[in-house]
C-alpha cells in the first residue's frame, strides 16, 4: 500500500477522535453559547417562513438534553429552562413544550430541575400567549398549588380553567377541594390521576404514575406505622423491625412498596417511611406529594 | 398555443435531464428518517413534526430549484447561443417567455405533488389521520414557487446567470422579511412612511404564501383567503411576466 493510502487509513479515524477531544473540552459550553447568545425571537428573525421548523429541531434538542442530563448530566439541567423559552418564542402555541417543560423543570432532581418557579414561569407564558387554551391553565393552577404550595392562587386559576370553553366539569369541584382541604393526600391524587388520564403516552404520564405510586406507598407506609403502634400497645415496646411484625402475626409478609423496595422503619420512633433507595422516594411537602 | 407548449415541454425536459428531481430522493430519504425516528425523539409530536418538514422541504426545494433553474431559462440560452435559431422560427418572444415560465412551473407541479404523495404516504405511515388542510399550504407554496419562477426569469433576461441568481435570491429573502420592512419604523424611527410602504408593497410578499403554521395548528384557512393569495400571486406574476417581455423584446439579439 503507498504512503499516501497508509495516511488515508490512518486519518479517517483521526477525525471523530479529535471531535470527541473537541466535545469532551468544550462539553456543555457550546451548548451554552448557543442558547444564551441567540434567543428565540432572533432565530425566529433568521427563520422567516420557518419559525415552526425551528421549533421542531429546538424541541427536539430540549428533549435530547433532558434525557440526557437526566441518564448522565447527575440531574444538572440548567439550559433546559432558555431552551424551552426558545422554543415557545419560536412557537407559541407549541402545548407540549409548555405542559412538558413545566414538569421537567418543577420536578425534584433527578427527574426534573427542581426549579417550581421556572416550571411556573413557562406556563404563565403559555396562558399568556393561549388565553383560551384550559389546559395549560389548569396545569398551571396543579403547579402552583403542587410545588409552590399556594392553594389559595393555584385554586383561583383552576376556576380561570374552568370557565374557558372545553375545560371538563370537575375542575370547579377540584378547585373548591383545594380551596378547602389544602393539601391532603386525596387531593393530590387527584390531581395526579387527572394528570395521568389526560396525558398520552410518555414522561409526563409515567411522572403521574410515578406520583400515583408514591400516594400508595405513602398510605401503605402509614398503615404499617399504625400496626407498630399497635404491637406497641400489646407487647409494651417497640418492634426492632417491621419482621417482628410478621413473627407477631400482624403481617403476612416482608412489607414492600409498589416498587417492590422494603419500606424504611425508624425504630425511635416506631414510624415507617418511603425508603429512600426506592424508585418512589421523594421529597415531602414542597415538589409534589404530601 | 402550441408554440407556448412546445418550448414548455421542452424547458420541462431540459430539467428532467439536469436531474433535478433528483431532489425527490433526498426528500424520500428526509420523510422516512422522520417517519420512523420522530416518534421516538420528539415525545409524539412526530405528526407535527413530519408535517413540519415535509412542507418546509417542499419550499425549501421548490425555491432552489426555481432560483436556479429559472436563472438559467434565458440567460443560458443566450450564453451558449441555442437561442438564435429558435428566435429564428416563427416564434414570437412572448411565446418563448411564456413557454419558459409553463414548463419550469410544471416542473415545480410535478416535485410538489410527488412531495405532497410522500408527505401523505409518512403520515399514513405512522397512523396520522388525514388531513386535506395539508393542500391548502401546499397550494401556497406551489403560488410562492411560481412567483419565484417568474422573478427569476425576469433577471434572467436583464443580466448573465450568476447575477440573476443574486438578484433573485436577494428579492425572495427580502420577500420573506416583509413584515419586518413594514414594521421598519419601530426599528429605525427616521425611516420615512413613504419608503417603507413602497419597498412593502413593490416587493413580492412571500409571507403570503406561509400557510404551514396555520395547517399544522389545524387554523381554518378559508376559500377567500385562498382567492386572495391566487389573486395576488397572479396580479404581480402579470406584473414580473410583463417587465420580462418588455426587456426581452428590448434587447438586441439579431
Amino acid at each position: 500500500m503507498s504512503l499516501g493510502r497508509w495516511a488515508f487509513v490512518l486519518l479517517v479515524p483521526v477525525v471523530p477522535l479529535v471531535q470527541r477531544q473537541i466535545d469532551a473540552r468544550l462539553g456543555v459550553h457550546g451548548v451554552h453559547e448557543e442558547v444564551l447568545y441567540l434567543t428565540g425571537k432572533q432565530i425566529r428573525r433568521l427563520s422567516p417562513g420557518f419559525e415552526d421548523l425551528m421549533a421542531d429541531l429546538y424541541w427536539l434538542r430540549a428533549v435530547q438534553y433532558y434525557g440526557s442530563q437526566r441518564i448522565w448530566g447527575g440531574g444538572h439541567y440548567e439550559l433546559l429552562a432558555p431552551l424551552i423559552d426558545v422554543v415557545t418564542d419560536l412557537d407559541p402555541r407549541l402545548e407540549i413544550a409548555y405542559r412538558y417543560g413545566s414538569i421537567f423543570l418543577s420536578e425534584k432532581a433527578p427527574v426534573g430541575a427542581g426549579d417550581p418557579e421556572a416550571g411556573v414561569a413557562i406556563l404563565e407564558k403559555g396562558v399568556r400567549n393561549n388565553p383560551l387554551n384550559w389546559r395549560l391553565r389548569q396545569d398551571l393552577g396543579f403547579l402552583i398549588f403542587t410545588f409552590l404550595d399556594d392553594a389559595q392562587r393555584g385554586a383561583q386559576v383552576l376556576l380561570e380553567a374552568a370557565r374557558l370553553p372545553g375545560a371538563p366539569f370537575w375542575i370547579e369541584s377540584l378547585a373548591a377541594q383545594i380551596l378547602y382541604k389544602g393539601g391532603d393526600r386525596d387531593t393530590s391524587r387527584r390531581i395526579w390521576r387527572g394528570m395521568y388520564e389526560q396525558a398520552e403516552e410518555g414522561p409526563m404520564k409515567y411522572n403521574a404514575l410515578a406520583h400515583l405510586r408514591y400516594l400508595d406507598a405513602l398510605d401503605q407506609a402509614e398503615a404499617l406505622t399504625g400496626l407498630a403502634r399497635a404491637y406497641e400497645q400489646r407487647t409494651g415496646r417497640k418492634p426492632d423491625s417491621l419482621d417482628e411484625l410478621r413473627s407477631a402475626g400482624l403481617l403476612r409478609a416482608a412489607p414492600v412498596d409498589p416498587s417492590g423496595t422494603p419500606f424504611a422503619y425508624d425504630r425511635e420512633t416506631g414510624t415507617v417511611s418511603v425508603d429512600r433507595k426506592s424508585e418512589l422516594w421523594r421529597p415531602l411537602g414542597r415538589g409534589g406529594t404530601r | 398555443m402550441s408554440r407556448v407548449l412546445a418550448v414548455a415541454a421542452n424547458t420541462y425536459r431540459e430539467t428532467v435531464r439536469e436531474r433535478v428531481l433528483y431532489n425527490l430522493v433526498l426528500f424520500t430519504v428526509l420523510m422516512t428518517l422522520s417517519g420512523l425516528l420522530m416518534k421516538q425523539l420528539s415525545i409524539r409530536q412526530d405528526e407535527r413534526i413530519i408535517k413540519d418538514i415535509g412542507l418546509a422541504a417542499m419550499e425549501l426545494f421548490g425555491t432552489l430549484i426555481a432560483v436556479f433553474m429559472g436563472v438559467g431559462l434565458v440567460s443560458k440560452e443566450m450564453e451558449r447561443r441555442s437561442l438564435y435559431p429558435l428566435l429564428a422560427k416563427p416564434l414570437d418572444r412572448s411565446e418563448f417567455i411564456l413557454g419558459k415560465f409553463a414548463g419550469l412551473g410544471f416542473t415545480l407541479l410535478v416535485n410538489v405533488a410527488v412531495m405532497t404523495a410522500g408527505l401523505y404516504l409518512t403520515l399514513a405511515a405512522t397512523h396520522a389521520a388525514f388531513d386535506p388542510n395539508l393542500l391548502k399550504a401546499v397550494y401556497a407554496i406551489f403560488l410562492g414557487l411560481l412567483l419565484v419562477v417568474g422573478l427569476a426569469l425576469l433577471f434572467s433576461t436583464l443580466s448573465s446567470s450568476m447575477l440573476a441568481a443574486v438578484g433573485t435570491v436577494m428579492l425572495v429573502v427580502a420577500g420573506h422579511f416583509s413584515d419586518i420592512i413594514r414594521n421598519m419604523r419601530q426599528v429605525v424611527p427616521g425611516t420615512p412612511h413613504w419608503l417603507t410602504g413602497a419597498l412593502y408593497y413593490a416587493l413580492p410578499n412571500f409571507r403570503n404564501f406561509d400557510l404551514k403554521s396555520r395547517v399544522v395548528h389545524f387554523d381554518p384557512v378559508a376559500a377567500s383567503d385562498l382567492g386572495w393569495i391566487t389573486l395576488y400571486a397572479a396580479a404581480y406574476l402579470a406584473i414580473v411576466l410583463g417587465l420580462a417581455l418588455t426587456v426581452f423584446r428590448s434587447r438586441d439579439l439579431v
